[in-house]
């Protein structure tokens, strides 16, 4: 009788806090993201404000307005208390290395910022069109017939990859394999000035999803 | 000539140069920001991509020779249609989608800057 109240309790209190993480609040978060001046270099109010290459050097860190779309939470959770860096070189740079000072949280704010980041959505990405694997016709595209490599780190045999453009090793465990097509098919609505040129056009819409589930597949 | 002929022969030549400085300046900023990242802040080849496994040596803009062999046009193209439109490697992305006809008209220019060098005609 007495295990059996206290069986009872403890599931309540394990029901109680899995409850609290799901209804945690965007908004706490959004309070978090302000007071440790993250807002200095990400904006997070959508649509894109580049129109110009001024606008986007003048950017101190990448915008997060879709970061909800674009990120997988429990990397973004992670990531926020261990900021390793993305990108070889410097953000907006290509003479200096990245310097790997970003910010650091705790693990409550991070979890907190996350919430609030992972909120941050946008009707663009649609669910389910892309299914991570190891396809043969993405791999050819990324590698001999288009020059993605010559930009992106990604799990190459010899030759490893460029390193102006975000690495894209882990982008199986980083990215929502949905925004990656998105961001091929309609890349001007995420960065409309950035140093990656638009494969809209020059890929088909077959070709542009073979290379979203292949880059999805990298771990 | 009429006082009011060189007024007007003045200000239209000033007018005419301050456009061109405008276009060489967004030139430089459309290489640097653009093609640095492989061809090199100075047009050498030597970007930050261009790691000792990288497979095949983007262009060095600095070497008359070499440049004067493609026209204008060759160069617009290439800009405009990545490298195997003119059977050379896919490491050079296409710009088309990318860049307006009045930015890569600016950057064939600025390679010929970058060259010294006028290409073969046509
Ligand atoms: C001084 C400017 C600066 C501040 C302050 C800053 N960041 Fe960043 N942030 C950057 C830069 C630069 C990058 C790119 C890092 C890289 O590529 O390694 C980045 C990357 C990110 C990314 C990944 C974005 C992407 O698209 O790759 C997230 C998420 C992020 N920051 C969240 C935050 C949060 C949360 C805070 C506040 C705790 C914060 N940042 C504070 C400059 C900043
Ligand atoms: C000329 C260099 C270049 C080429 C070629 C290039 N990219 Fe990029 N890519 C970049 C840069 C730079 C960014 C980041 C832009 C920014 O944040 O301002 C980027 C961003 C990305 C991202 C988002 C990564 C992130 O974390 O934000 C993906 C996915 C991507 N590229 C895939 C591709 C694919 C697939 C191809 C080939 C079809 C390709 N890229 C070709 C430079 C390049
Ligand atoms: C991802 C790396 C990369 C980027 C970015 C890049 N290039 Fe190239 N480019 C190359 C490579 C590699 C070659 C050499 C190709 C070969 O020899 O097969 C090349 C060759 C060229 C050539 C010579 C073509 C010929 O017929 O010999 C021109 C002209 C050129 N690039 C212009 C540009 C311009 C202008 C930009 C910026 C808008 C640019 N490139 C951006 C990699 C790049």
């Amino acid at each position: 009788m007495r295990f059996a109240v206290i069986v009872s309790f403890g599931l309540g209190v394990a029901a109680l806090s899995v409850t609290g993480m799901v209804g945690a609040d965007p908004a706490a978060g959004e309070g978090v993201f302000k007071a440790n001046n993250c807002g200095d270099c990400h904006y997070t109010q959508g649509p894109a404000q580049e129109k110009t290459i001024g606008d986007q050097m003048a950017k101190k860190g990448p915008e997060l307005w879709y970061a909800g779309s674009k990120f997988q939470q429990p990397w973004l959770e992670q990531w926020l208390q261990d900021p390793q860096p993305i990108r070889h070189i410097k953000y907006n740079s290509v003479t200096e290395e990245n310097p790997g000072d970003h910010p650091k949280l705790a693990a409550g704010d991070a979890a907190s910022v996350t919430e609030f980041l992972m909120s941050l959505t946008v009707a663009e990405v649609e669910a389910g069109v892309i299914k991570p694997k190891k396809s043969a016709k993405g791999r050819l595209i990324f590698v001999k017939k288009m020059p993605c490599s010559g930009c992106h780190e990604f799990p190459g045999k010899k030759f490893k990859g460029g390193r102006s453009g975000p690495s894209l090793l882990n982008a199986g465990t980083r990215l929502n394999p949905d925004w990656i097509y998105a961001y091929l098919k309609n890349i001007d609505t995420f960065k409309p000035i950035r140093m990656m040129p638009n494969f809209n056009g020059v890929l088909t819409d077959k070709d542009m999803k073979g290379v979203a589930q292949y880059v999805a597949n990298f771990k | 000539m009429s006082k009011a002929t060189i007024v007007t022969a003045t200000v239209l030549l000033t007018g005419f140069l301050s456009a061109v400085t405008v276009q060489a300046d967004e030139a430089e900023q459309l290489f640097n920001f653009y093609c640095a990242q492989c061809h090199g802040v100075g047009g050498k080849g030597d970007g930050p991509n261009v790691t000792a496994d990288f497979p095949v040596d983007p262009r060095n803009f600095t070497k008359a020779d070499e440049m004067e062999k493609l026209s204008d046009a060759d160069i617009k193209n290439v800009i405009l249609e990545g490298g195997p439109v003119v059977s050379k490697s896919p490491m050079m992305p296409p710009w088309g989608k990318t860049l307006s006809d009045e930015q890569v008209d600016a950057l064939v220019q600025y390679l010929r800057k970058l060259c010294n060098c006028v290409g073969k005609p046509g």
